[in-house]
């Protein structure tokens, strides 16, 4: 194997590590728990991971990752085919025409960011589900699910930024 | 040279007018899946039960880890409890062991008079178990994901059951994974009776833990405790499975406690009743004579 392909083979899992992690993060949340809680109040890893990755690697994370993970979503929950498409999806609307407040800011100053557009998002997909239904879904569950998605968002962050630090090269 | 310079202006522009209705085109596709979604036609089904069977198997890799935590916890847990738990079962025990002598006699009884009365006793179920490895619950749906290894016998609408109760059907079935519809989704209505009373009705997911008990008549008479099972209404369920216990009794609103706990599935049974295929077989059978009398 020549040192050219090697390169080039690495820095194309590179580009595709977003994805990859993203995944796996949103299967791993579907593993099947023993507890009434962790069962019914399950954080939204795809969210998290669709805001992490727009924000800070734009480059290898573009549009149509997030829609394929937000696929590969609807295809494990027995959710509406095409919901948590559109919730990535506004979430990739609402960060990168807002991502520039969050230059060179605190991680603080990120994750209030985070709870506020996850709230909105999880909102948006509420009504367009209800609206689906022609019925109101059960709403403290989902801010529970909103809570719980916002307080797991740190470990998701921290696990996020070692790999783009430790196993991605620089933008650019 | 012009024309280079003109194709390549051209194709530019195109790719920005891409990249910029990108995101509107792939929210019209959102769109366009939940609508064909609605309409209910086999399409997504069919695709997704597919792409089911893709994914799944990832899950399945990840379960091991969380299960041998799982496990180990438990074990320990478990250990403290041994001493309380022998008392228990020492005690439940001697019940069952009482209750059996009487179930005998019962059905030795229940054999004579269905003799006399020359009943023809319902098809016998066989079951499937199948290993759960994906579990889903949140505020917009309520399922789980079950390896039943390309098994034959699975079908689509088929009951499922936990060691307590109905907790839900067959919504998909892929070559080797199934998905089931959890009777907290609100997708299930399933129709049901009150044990005690006979009251009829169907019991409606709504997202919740705790469904609830719909077009019960108003004259019913109904009390906390009341055990709800299958009417066996509409054919797709068998009649008598338990299903749940009323706990709470409003003027609109009677909700229902769930006998299978749904929180710790680790097996589920899948049953054929053979009802599905029955009422198939009972409408071939209906239009045979149909097409005889017209002859």
């Amino acid at each position: 194997m020549s040192e050219e392909f090697q390169e080039s083979l690495i820095a194309y899992i590179q580009k595709f590590l977003p994805f990859v992690t993203s995944a796996l993060w949103v299967l791993f949340s579907y593993i099947p728990l023993d507890s009434a809680v962790a069962n019914n109040l399950r954080p939204d890893m795809g969210l998290m991971c669709v805001f992490f990755w727009t924000l800070h690697r734009p480059d290898v994370f573009n549009l149509f990752s997030v829609y394929f993970l937000g696929l590969v979503v609807d295809i494990i929950t027995a959710a509406p085919f095409g919901s948590n498409v559109f919730s990535f999806l506004v979430m990739y609307l609402l960060v990168s025409n807002l991502a520039a407040y969050f230059n060179a800011k605190p991680f603080v100053v990120t994750w209030y960011g985070f709870s506020l557009f996850c709230l909105v998002t999880m909102l948006a997909r509420w009504l367009l589900v209800s609206v689906y239904y022609s019925k109101f879904l059960p709403l403290p569950l989902l801010m529970f699910s909103v809570f719980a998605t916002i307080a797991f968002y740190p470990v998701i962050g921290l696990v996020n930024a070692f790999v783009q630090n430790s196993l991605m090269k620089d933008e650019g | 040279m012009k024309r280079r310079k003109v194709l390549f202006i051209h194709l530019s522009n195109i790719r920005l007018l891409v990249k910029k209705f990108a995101i509107v085109i792939l929210f019209i596709s959102a769109f366009a899946m939940m609508l064909i979604n609605k309409t209910d036609t086999v399409i997504i089904e069919k695709t997704s039960s597919v792409a089911t069977d893709v994914v799944s198997p990832l899950i399945d890799v990840l379960v091991i880890p969380a299960r041998l935590l799982a496990s180990v916890y438990d074990y320990v847990h478990e250990l403290k409890k041994i001493r309380e738990d022998n008392a228990l079962l020492r005690d439940e025990n001697k019940k069952l062991v009482m209750m059996t002598g009487k179930a005998r006699a019962l059905e030795i009884e229940n054999k004579l008079l269905s003799g006399l009365l020359n009943y023809t006793p319902p098809p016998e179920a066989t079951f499937v178990t199948a290993r759960v490895i994906a579990e889903e619950g949140n505020a917009f749906s309520h399922s789980l994901i079950a390896y039943t290894a390309g098994n034959p016998n699975v079908k689509k609408g088929q009951v499922v059951l936990s060691e307590n109760g109905v907790i839900g059907r067959i919504e998909q079935v892929g070559q080797m994974y199934s998905k089931i519809i959890l009777i907290t989704d609100i997708n299930s209505k399933i129709p049901v009776v009150v044990e005690r009373t006979r009251a009829r009705g169907i019991l409606s997911g709504d997202n919740t833990s705790i469904p609830k008990l719909v077009f019960v008549p108003l004259d019913a008479k109904l009390a906390i405790g009341d055990r709800v099972v299958t009417s066996g209404v509409a054919g797709v369920f068998p009649p008598g499975l338990p299903v749940g216990k009323i706990i709470s009794v409003d003027k609109n609103d009677i909700k229902v406690k769930v006998l299978g706990n749904l929180d710790r599935v680790e097996y589920v049974r899948i049953v054929d009743y053979n009802i599905i295929d029955d009422s198939e077989n009972s409408q071939d059978t209906s239009l045979m004579i149909e097409a005889k009398a017209d002859e």
